[in-house]
Order: C-alpha cells, then structure tokens, then sequence
C-alpha cells in the first residue's frame, strides 16, 4: 500500500502545501499563519510516522524507492560506433534506509516542535514561516536524496533560509552572524562540490551494454549506487590504473592518494557543518543569535547533516581510506569533546554553553564513528539523534526563558525554579540527557559510541571518558545557576510555562526518555543500516 | 529455578515506582497522597521482599534470574534483568524495611514543608533505583540504577534548592560521584571487550573470574577490578572521594539516614561484593580495597572528633564505617562486609533520624547549642543512646559483632590493618560520646524543645530494637549469615576472645574518656586545643581535602578554560576572520580592477597571456 505511493517526495514536499496556503493568507493575521504553518509541519510528521510503521528493518527501504530521469546532457551529438549514447545524467533519486529513516523521523519531529517554539517570534510572520518550511523541504531531503547533485541542491536548500532567518529574526547581532554562516558554509558548499564533481567524473562512469550487444550506453551519473558500487568492485574503471584495452593511462582511475584527497575534503566539507574544531566557531554565533526556534532547528537536525555527510559519502564511499583516518577521527573526537567542555565549563552566556555543549556532543558521534564496529556506528547514529532531540529541547526552553527574563546571561539569572517550577523541571531533565543520564537518550548513544571504540582504541577512549566528568560539571553549573539559588525579587512576577509552549516541551522530553528506555525504538529501523559497511571493512580486513 | 515468591521479586521496585509516577501526575497540592502513597508502596515492598528473604533462609539453592535482549542491533546485544540470590534477598531487606521506616518518619518531619510530595515523589524514585541496583542481573543494569540513585541523590540534596549551601551541595555530591562512575564505566567497558560473549551478567562474570581460570590475563582483571573500585569509592565515600558525603548532610535529614547512611552509600559496598570474584583474583585489588578502606576508616573518624554539626559528625561516621565494609572486603571477608552493611544500616539510620528528630525540636544543628535534651524527649535519647552503643562497638550491640568480625579477620590476614581498626574504633567511641553527651546530658539551653510525634519515635524505637538484635544472626559462635552468604565458603571464626574483649574494652575507653572530658569535666576541654592548636584545627579543616581539590582540580580547571576561551576567540576565529579578511580584501582588489579603463584591461590580458605562454612552454621541460 504505502510502496505504491511517492511517499518520499510526499513528505518531502508536502511542506511546500504549506508555503502556498501562507502565500495566499494576509501577512497581518499572525494566528492563520501560525495554524498554517504548523499544519504545515504536522503533514510531513504523520507520513513519515506513517513510513517509519511500516518500515522493515530487516528489508531495507528498496520498495519505497522513487527514481526518475531529471538532468541528462548528452556528451556526443550522434552515435559514434557501438557507443549508442554518451550521456551525463542526474536522476531525482529518493531512498531510504537504516541510516536515513531515523534522522527523517528527527528532522519531522524538530521541525513541528520548532514551529510550535516559533510562537515567540514577533515580526514578518508570513516570510518567517515561509523560510522556515522552506528549510524543512531542504532537511528532509537531504536525508532522502540518492543522488550526489540532488543532495546538493537540497543542501545548498537548507542554506539560504537559514541564512535569512538568522539575519532578519535573530537577536542583537543577527546579521554579522548570518554572514558568517553563509560564508562558512559556502566554502563548505563549494568544497563539497569539488569532491562530488571529482566523484561523478570518476566512479560515477558507467557503461551499459544494451541488450543486443552492439550498443552501449556510456553515462556519468550521480546516483549513489552507481558510485558506491564501483568504487567497490574491483573491475570497474575507477579502480584500474590502465585502461585495459588500450594500455594507456585511465583518466577515470582513482590512485589510493586521490581517494585520500577526496576523502579529505568530504571531511572539511562536512566537518564544518558537524562542526570539528578548528572550524566550530561559526556555529557559537548562530548559537547565540539565531531566534531559539531556528536554533531548535540548527543545534537539532542541521549538524546532524555533517554527521550524516560524513557517514555517506566519507564513511560509506571510502571504507577502506576512512579506517586508515580512524585515529585521527578518534582524535578529533576527542578534542571536541574535550575542547567543547572545558569552554561551556567558563562561558557566562546560557546560549555559549549549550554551543560548546554541542560541540562536545558531536565529538562523541566522531568518537562513534572512528570506532569502525557495529557498536560504535549504531552508537554514532544514535548519538546524533539523541542530541537532535536534546539540544532542541534545550533551545525549546532557552526561547520560553527569554521571553520572560529578558536574557539568558547566567548571571542574570538564578532560583527560578521558585517561579517556574515546571520549566526548571524540563530545564533539569534535559541537562540530566544532556549528561548522559541512562534511562534517557543521551546515555544510549553515548554508551555505545564509548564501548564501540573501547573495541579499537583503549587508550583513547579513556581520554574521552574524561568528557563524562567535565559534562556534568558545566551542565550542572549553568542548569543549577539557572534554576537553584535565591531568586531575585524581579523574577517573582514570572510566570510558568503556557499549554502551547509545555506541549513541544513534553513531547521532546517523552521521546527522549522512550529511546534512553526502549532503544529498540531507533534500533529496528536501523538494524541493518551498517550491514554492508561493515561487510566492506571485514573484507578490507582479510585482504 | 522453581521459586514462589523470587520470580515477583521485580515487583519490589515497581511498587515505589508506581507511586512516583501516580505523584508525578497528581501530586501537585495533594499533601496527603505522598505520605500514603510513599508508606503504602515501601510497605509493600518490605512485605514481599521478607517474603522473598524467608524463602532464601528456608531453601538455601532458592535463586532465580529473569533477562530480556534490551538493547539489540546486527549482532550485538544487552541484556537487562534482575536476579534474587541470597546477597540481593538480604539486600532488599535492608533497603525497603529502612525505606518505609524513613517514609513514616517522613510524615512528621517534613510536615510543613509545602512540596512535601515532590519530596515522596523523589524518595519513591530513589526507592526504585536503589532497589532496581540491587536486583540487576548484570553489570549495564546495575551501572543504569547505579546512576538513578545518582541522580535521586542529587535531587534530594538539593531539595531546598533556594538554599545555596544546598546547591553546592547537590552539585559537589554530583560532580565527585560522576568521577567514581567514569572508572566504574570503563571498567564495564573493559569487561565488555574481555569477557567471552561480551557477557557481563554476575554468574558468567562469577563463572570466568572464579578460581582465577586464566581465561582474562591477570593484568587486566586487575585493571577491571580497581576501574570498579573507583566507582565504589565515589559512591561509597571512601577517600579520596568521600568529600561529597558530609556535605551532602544539607538534604532534609530523613534523606541522610535513608541515603546517605543506610542503602545508596553503601552501594559501593554491594557493588564490590557483588563483583568479589573478580577482586578475590586479584590479590593487588584486594590490597588497595582493604588499605583504601582502613585509611578511609581511621581518617573520617579523627575528623568526626573535631565536627561541631551533629549531622556532618554522623556523616563522617558514615565514612568510617564504610571503610571497616571496605576493609572486610579487601580482607577477603564476604561476610564481615556484608554483615557491617547490615548492622550499619540500622544504627546509623536510627542515629540519623534520632538527630532529625533533634532538630525537629531544636532548629540547630550544632552540638554546643544543645545540651540537656535527655529529660525533654525521652524516646529519642533512649534510642539514640542505643544506636550510639552500637556504633561504638559495645557488646551486645549489633555493632559489636560486625566490627568484631572484620577486626578478627583484620588481626589474622593484615595485622597493621587491625591496628588501624582499633585505633579508628576508638576514635568512633570518642566522638560518639562527645556527641551523646553535649547533646543530651549538661544543662538545657532554650527550654522549647518537645518530644517528637509519634510517626517519628515510633521508627525511632523498631530501629533501635533492629540495632539491638540485627548482630545475632553471626556471632564467633553462630556462623548462619556467613554460610548462608557464601554457600559454606566461610565460616564462622569461633572463639577469638582476645579480639572481643580489645574490641570492647577501646569501645567502653573511648566512651570513658568522652564521660571523662565532657561530664566529669576530669580533664579540660580544650586540653588539646590549648597544647597543640593546629591539630584540632587540622581535623576542623577536615585535613584541608576541600582546600586541596580546590587548588589542584578546580581552579587549574577553570583556569584552562579561561584560557581556551581566549585562544577560541582570538587564535581559532581569529584565523578565520583573516581568512576572510583576506577574501574581502581579494574582492576589494577585483572591484578596482574593473575599472572601465581599456588600457588596464588590455596590460593585464597581455600579462595573462605570457603567462599562458610561459606555462605551456615549460610544461615541456617539466
């Protein structure tokens, strides 16, 4: 039932429903546009709760897979010879699997959490709105996308209306901080496309020889599989150093050293976006002046498409060159979360911490990843949807605070729980995820990542245990700053969370503690999700 | 595996657990739905774990273990489960029936505080965790409630939250246990990778490490056993890590004697008994375990001579006496550890809730703003004064026999330990004297103290007879609880009456010399702090740890982080920024450029071209 539908592109786009009916609604009614937005947003949910139901682990997401022609530039006028057709083709390519369903799942929950959080906005309700489901059209596609350039395209999508929502309904500097992230993540863009451009023109080559022989169909394509599948299989042009024919230099041969290089720039491009120390800096501003709703979107689901990245392209296409980097991959890891730590440990701004906070977090995804073992990735994949969840409640409760103090400088703040018992509840709950407290998220991702890379690195990982310590330290120190203590007659006068805001805060929380109780949750979808994986590095193992 | 009452024995957590939830749903302005949830649910739990622990006595094979796949992808899989052998059947007892005990007590003393369920709703919660610790079947389990009681702990520290001593508190009692739990944490980590079948529930963990089999290299079992440790010190408040604990006296005092003296301190304990194949084969664990325990034990007893708070005095009793559990343990006595854990869980619970009740009546806590309270409340100075017997050590006292076992085993395996021990058990009769005395005995000073409701002395005086009894179940004569705990593996030491009469009589001289000093008034008060100032004000300082970790830990810390934080914003970002200053100034230059000006354009083609030119060409000789 549900494989006969485009149900891909239907959660895809159905965001842009949406975009029309607020393109057609007056920019004054703020509440009609709010509704519709919301709406928006609860569409996508429902389908890819929908897909996630019927989803099977065990069989992979193949039937839900959509697949038709989108860019073919023919290379040759006519037929030369046997070469009937010589072709550069990009398909629009959707498919989903054991590593993309739960970061769907992430992304459509955020997404409608975040629009509830977006309340708070003041100003230019229709263009915000509009941006904002924009950005969801971007994210989620970029988790569906089997197609490099249609994975681009939807990357370079989640670019620009972030770009504006930071500039136009950011805090004081908005637009110094907007500027930054464009320009960061441009130069990530751009070196991304090197490396994707590289990719096509090399193990994206394919030949196909039609049925009677005499013809064959030459094509540079995009699509994973195609890539993936030759950079694999040992008889496919892109491994061989000669053309076997001819003798001559293969100019579609990937030596050893290019794939290094490729894989380099898959990581910069992609570090960027996780971020990995040194190129972190961007994300403290967008942190600190994007409106908390976008950063719900950003800290939540945005990194995640640098660990996702990463994981796809880097991990997934390069096997064999990643496994060499994984010491350096733990390495990074570890100084993210290390580094990450001690500075949210000094940081007087809430907003400052929870960034180096993520930072931190996301060091432990690295951590999982350069484990190279089933546990370690699982724990990596569990880890980015844990924090997705965790830091948007975060931002979900630094918005509500705002609101009502005015700031969110530590030292402006203290004993709210007096006032406020109910969000100094949620705040408490999510700085005891954000530690690692077992019973909610954080604990399982974090758990994993740890033992799987204990597996390969010991020494390492007792360096990063370190990191365990230092998170309870700086969370409790801003979250008990926050919400113990004296209170301030000025707060006296607060009041507690209203229904619209206590409801994202809830369910944030309840799909939090579902995953720390019952994993299984994340686990059956993405049982298979590193088969192949870790198939190629036991293989690459043996040789 | 056929048991009757065992196999329900997972409904002993539920019971508080469901009243934590039912609060956490409804409790909000339903004074009375806490109390009757919070006794009705520990009562529950007392009944069917005597229930549980009766069935364990009667039938000594009775065990059963459950577990189900928790955590299950690819190949990988965790379980979770729980177990009832004899250890965990005792265990439950002593934590449900302190349990209920503290929550009827609770119903008098917290009274009139107006978030009285939060506060049943955090102690139903701890509950759970900690009864949810003790029936882990295996190492990930017990590591999740570990971490609950952790965090239960914390919560109920911090219950006056306004409060900021209580925030430092909460947070220091956090911050230091979580220490102990990153070694614990590696060290499952380490038995995840070592054991066969990534196994690490206790009877495969028991299978591999008993009689040292070899299967897992000596270098690494120990390595695994100390990592377990640290976790044990941390929670257990043994030295270095046990600076959490007296501050952790700013919770509501039925906390102090629930948590912090009766079940989740010593947790450690268990965690080390529920281990101790591991730690028996390794003979330099077990060394570190018994000397870090002696340490511990004479170390907190000098301080509590020199404290002035009656809780923080009791508080480092607590340590001490975890550190006799300790050294029993690294003594290679199961059930010396055990039995102390037992006998100290009912003393120092009656001790603690007889100072609640203390400050109930006198709202203070320091001891010389007390005195003379004897005649005002009788019950809670009778049983005071039998829990006070007890820990000192004073036949026929539970504590008597437990502290006489571990001392025997002292005397026989490490006799400088023994030393250590009696020296500490003096220490222990001293201050306890010195505390009984100030503040029941002298002259009354404010004459509005009463005697507590009778939901507070009636837990008073079933914990003072529990103080009087519990120590009959092992006596030098009568080896029931060793060999029921250990299969037979240890037996009862018999006679040792040279051990039992040192044990009393440095007992009876601590108390003599603490009648002496501060009733008698035979020998001054200040006769040491007159003599030598800086001792008694090195014990004050509590040997200045808090100074120290300050210096060593936290400001280094912080410092770092200052520093970082510079680099952050100048090196790191700064790098950035002259990188795009640089694209910027790159434009700039591109802008004047494109100035109109044919004759420009026309000079920088050229240019372009010998370039070209110039490249081609050398290409070939290149």
């Amino acid at each position: 039932m549900l494989a006969d539908l485009p149900i891909l592109s239907l959660i895809t786009f159905s965001p842009l429903l949406g975009i029309l009916v607020l393109l057609l609604l007056p920019k004054h009614r703020s509440r009609w546009l709010k509704v519709t937005a919301i709406t928006a947003t609860i569409i996508p949910l429902l389908l890819s709760l929908w897909l996630y139901a019927d989803y099977d682990g065990t069989k992979g997401g193949k039937s839900y897979e959509e697949k038709a022609t989108w860019i073919e530039t023919s290379l040759n006028k006519e037929a030369v010879g046997e070469v009937t057709s010589y072709t550069v083709n990009f398909q629009y390519h959707m498919g989903v699997d054991g590593l993309s369903m739960p970061l769907l799942l992430l992304t459509t929950i955020v997404g409608v959490m975040a629009a509830l959080a977006s309340v708070h906005v003041k100003k230019r309700w229709k263009s915000f709105y509009i941006w904002f489901l924009l950005l969801e059209i971007g994210m989620i596609g970029v988790f569906l996308a089997r197609d490099v350039f249609l994975f681009f395209v939807f990357f370079e999508l989640t670019l620009i209306p972030m770009f504006f929502l930071i500039g136009i309904w950011g805090f004081m500097n908005r637009e110094k901080a907007a500027n930054k992230f464009l320009l960061y993540n441009g130069i990530g863009s751009a070196i991304m496309l090197i490396a994707f451009v590289v990719l096509v023109a090399t193990a994206g080559f394919s030949v196909e020889q039609l049925s009677d022989k005499q013809q064959i169909n030459l094509s540079y394509s995009g699509s994973y599989e195609v890539i993936s599948s030759n950079l694999t299989d040992p008889g496919s042009y892109v491994n061989m150093p000669a053309d076997q024919n001819q003798g001559q230099d293969n100019p579609l041969y990937l030596s050893e050293r290019m794939r290094w290089v490729i894989f380099l720039l898959l990581l910069i491009a992609f570090g960027i976006k996780l971020p990995v120390f040194p190129f972190h800096t961007w994300m403290l501003q967008v942190h600190a002046e994007a409106p908390p709703s976008v950063v719900m979107i950003h800290s939540g689901v945005l990194l995640k498409m640098g660990a996702y990245g990463l994981l796809r392209f880097g991990i997934f296409m390069f096997p064999g060159v990643a496994q060499d980097w994984a010491v350096a991959l733990a390495i990074l890891g570890v100084i993210n979360i290390l580094y990450g730590a001690v500075l949210a440990l000094v940081q007087n701004e809430f907003k400052l911490v929870l960034a180096y906070s993520s930072i931190s977090h996301m060091g432990i995804v690295l951590l999982g990843i350069a484990s190279f073992n089933e546990v370690g990735l699982n724990g990596a994949l569990i880890q980015m949807i844990s924090h997705g969840f965790i830091s948007a409640l975060l931002f979900l409760v630094v918005g509500s605070l705002y609101e009502r103090t005015g700031s969110t400088e530590l030292k402006d703040l203290g004993g709210l729980a007096c006032s406020m018992p109910f969000m100094s509840g949620i705040l408490l709950a999510a700085g005891m995820a954000s530690l690692g407290l077992p019973g909610l998220s954080g604990f399982i991702g974090e758990f994993l990542s740890l033992l799987g890379l204990f597996g390969s690195m010991k020494v390492i990982t007792g360096i990063a245990v370190l990191g365990v310590i230092l998170t309870a330290v700086y969370v409790l120190r801003s979250i008990l700053g926050i919400t113990f203590g004296a209170m301030p007659e000025r707060f006296g006068a607060v009041r507690d969370v209203r229904l619209i805001e206590a409801v994202p805060m809830i369910t944030l929380l309840a799909f939090i503690v579902l995953i720390g109780v019952y994993p299984a949750v994340l686990t059956e979808p993405m049982k298979h999700g590193f088969d192949v994986l870790l198939q190629q590095l036991t293989e690459k193992a043996g040789r | 595996m056929d048991t009757t009452f065992s196999q329900w024995a997972w409904l002993i957590p539920l019971f508080p657990f469901a009243a934590f939830l039912m609060l956490l749903a409804f409790g909000r302005g339903q004074r009375m739905l806490g109390v009757t949830l919070g006794a009705a649910s520990s009562f529950a739990g007392l009944v069917l774990s005597i229930l549980v622990l009766i069935e364990h006595m009667t039938d000594g094979t009775a065990y059963y273990q459950y577990a189900f796949k928790w955590l299950h992808f690819g190949s990988v899989t965790l379980n979770a489960g729980f177990e009832v052998t004899n250890l965990t059947a005792i265990m439950l007892v002593v934590v449900t029936s302190v349990s209920f005990l503290v929550n009827v007590y609770s119903a008098g003393y917290m009274k009139d505080d107006e978030r009285i369920s939060v506060f049943f709703s955090y102690v139903a919660l701890f509950s759970f965790s900690m009864l949810g610790l003790v029936l882990a079947d295996n190492m990930l389990t017990l590591y999740i409630f570990w971490e609950l009681v952790g965090v239960c702990s914390f919560l109920l520290v911090g219950f006056w939250y306004s409060k900021p001593e209580a925030k430092a508190a909460a947070k220091k009692a956090f911050i230091v246990t979580r220490i102990g739990d990153a070694g614990l944490l590696l060290g499952i980590l380490l038995l995840y990778w070592y054991m066969p079948d990534h196994a690490l529930d206790f009877v495969r963990i028991g299978n591999v490490f008993e009689g040292n089999t070899g299967v897992i290299a000596a270098g690494v079992t120990t390595w695994i056993a100390v990592l377990i440790f640290i976790g044990a010190v941390g929670k257990s408040g043994q030295f270095p890590l046990h600076v959490w604990l007296p501050d952790a006296m700013e919770g509501p005092t039925p906390i102090s004697a629930l948590i912090h003296a009766a079940t989740m301190v010593a947790a450690g304990v268990y965690l080390v008994a529920r281990t101790f194949d591991i730690f028996q084969a390794s003979q330099t664990a077990m060394d570190i375990v018994a000397y870090v325990g002696g340490f511990t034990a004479i170390f907190a007893a000098t301080i509590g001579v020199a404290q002035n708070d009656i809780k923080r005095i009791l508080a480092y009793s607590t340590v001490s006496q975890l550190g006799y559990m300790m050294m029993a343990l690294g003594l290679n006595s199961l059930t010396g550890g055990i039995f102390h854990l037992f006998t100290h869980a009912f003393f120092k619970a009656l001790l603690f809730l007889g100072a609640g009740s203390v400050i109930h009546a006198v709202h203070t806590q320091n001891i010389h703003e007390m005195g003379g309270l004897g005649s005002k409340m009788r019950i809670t100075t009778w049983t005071f004064a039998i829990g006070a017997l007890a820990l000192s050590g004073i036949p026929p006292f539970s504590g008597f026999w437990s502290k006489d076992m571990i001392l025997h085993t002292a005397l026989q395996e490490k006799p400088f330990l023994f030393v250590i021990g009696v020296a500490a058990a003096f220490f222990t009769a001293f201050y306890m004297s010195r505390l009984f005395f100030l503040v029941f005995m002298g002259k009354p000073k404010g004459d509005h103290a009463h005697e507590s409701p009778s939901s507070m002395t009636i837990p008073l005086v079933v914990l003072a007879v529990l103080a009087v009894v519990a120590g009959f179940i092992q006596t030098p004569w009568n080896d029931t609880l060793g060999t029921w705990l250990t299969d037979g593996a240890e037996k009862a030491h018999g006679g040792g009456g040279l051990v039992m009469v040192i044990s009393a009589a440095v007992g009876l001289l601590g108390l003599y010399l603490g009648w002496l000093v501060f009733v008698k008034g035979t020998i001054a008060r200040d006769a040491v702090s007159s003599r030598a100032p800086w001792l008694v004000r090195l014990l004050e300082r509590k040997y200045y740890m808090d100074e120290l970790y300050e210096m060593l830990l936290v400001r280094p810390l912080r410092g770092l982080g200052l520093l970082l934080n510079l680099i952050d914003d100048y090196v790191v970002d700064g790098i950035v920024r002259a990188v795009g200053g640089t694209a910027v100034l790159f434009g700039r230059g591109g802008t004047r450029l494109q100035s109109g000006q044919i004759q420009t354009y026309g000079l920088v083609t050229l240019l372009g071209i010998v370039i070209l030119i110039a490249a081609i060409v050398g290409r070939r000789f290149w």
